[in-house]
């Protein structure tokens, strides 16, 4: 691009304070990282009270959580990463320019999303049934130990943020099909679609901690 | 590449159940996932490495939070409180 036809080039996408659009993505993506790690000390802080109460209640974790069924656990594993690998493949698409590619990746993520969540949501609701509630309402006597409630407020606190982080995921994700449609993306200019996959591949991660941590503890 | 990326990491959640030394194998297998995803999913490995830093930087810091705070919580003399 030559120096006298830089402002009628000017693409629709590129804010005027960046040189060019390599520049205004990398440093969305930069912007998206600091976010992320805000993310990561989010959480943090729940799994440092994950690690002083194991600290300080060893057993209580080997026997509540026996009451999670690692079967479910684990296909909601499953899930997750096969959502990462579709959102990877409607970034590629968005390379490739190839929009109805992008929008059903972005679909076929959405649906894992919802698969995720229904299955979380068949789990809370066996657990609630059995007055296994977080905090002051657990009700449950199935367990021996006194401190049972402390195990699944955690379990409560962790793997409800992290649900709502996926609810999140999908609200981004329908936004992002609404504005492809639209003919918002292309191969020049894909930064919300590449900046919520860094998300959802962060909500994936998480998971990928809180699942052995949570339920494979035996 | 991916779907095996995938595959490698489906395979490993199954081999470790059955393990009895359960903490520190299932943390290195879920560091292993996720650094697969982070780095291929994510692009860190062809990425800028101020990104990176980023990342680790954020690790290090979470490491300062848990290990300051296990000075504490691990030395109490009445460790337990009444919650």
């Amino acid at each position: 691009m030559s120096e006298t036809s830089a402002e009628t080039k000017h693409p629709a996408h590129l804010h005027h304070h960046f040189v060019d659009s390599d520049q205004q993505f990398e440093s969305s993506k930069m912007g998206m990282w600091i976010f992320l790690v805000t993310e990561i000390l989010f959480f943090g802080g729940l799994f440092a009270a994950y690690i002083v109460y194991r600290a300080w209640y060893p057993e209580l974790y080997l026997e509540a959580s026996q009451e999670l069924d690692a079967f479910w656990g684990a296909i909601n594993t499953f899930v997750l990463i096969g959502s990462s690998l579709t959102v990877a493949m409607a970034i590629r698409s968005a390379q490739l320019n190839q929009i109805r590619g992008l929008i059903i990746n972005l679909w076929i993520t959405i649906g894992l999303a919802c698969t995720f969540m229904v299955i979380k949501y068949f789990e809370y609701a066996e657990k609630l049934e059995k007055g296994i509630a977080p905090g002051i309402y657990y009700t449950y006597d199935g367990l021996e130990h006194e401190k049972a409630n402390i195990f699944f407020s955690i379990y409560y606190m962790m793997t409800g943020l992290h649900g709502l982080h996926v609810i999140i995921g999908i609200g981004l994700m329908l936004w992002l099909v609404w504005k492809a449609k639209r003919g918002a993306y292309h191969s020049e200019y894909y930064t919300p679609v590449e900046i919520t996959g860094l998300y959802w591949h962060l909500v994936d991660v998480i998971w990928i901690f809180l699942f052995p941590l949570l339920y494979l503890i035996d | 590449m991916l779907f095996f990326l995938t595959f490698l990491t489906v395979a490993v959640t199954w081999i470790h159940i059955p393990e009895p030394w359960n903490v520190v194998v299932a943390i290195a297998i879920a560091v292993v996932k996720a650094t697969i995803v982070v780095a291929f999913f994510m692009n860190l490995w062809w990425d800028s490495r101020f990104n990176t830093i980023l990342l680790v930087m954020s690790i290090v810091f979470f490491m300062i939070l848990i290990g300051i705070t296990l000075l504490d919580t691990l030395f109490r003399v009445d460790p337990i409180p009444t919650f």
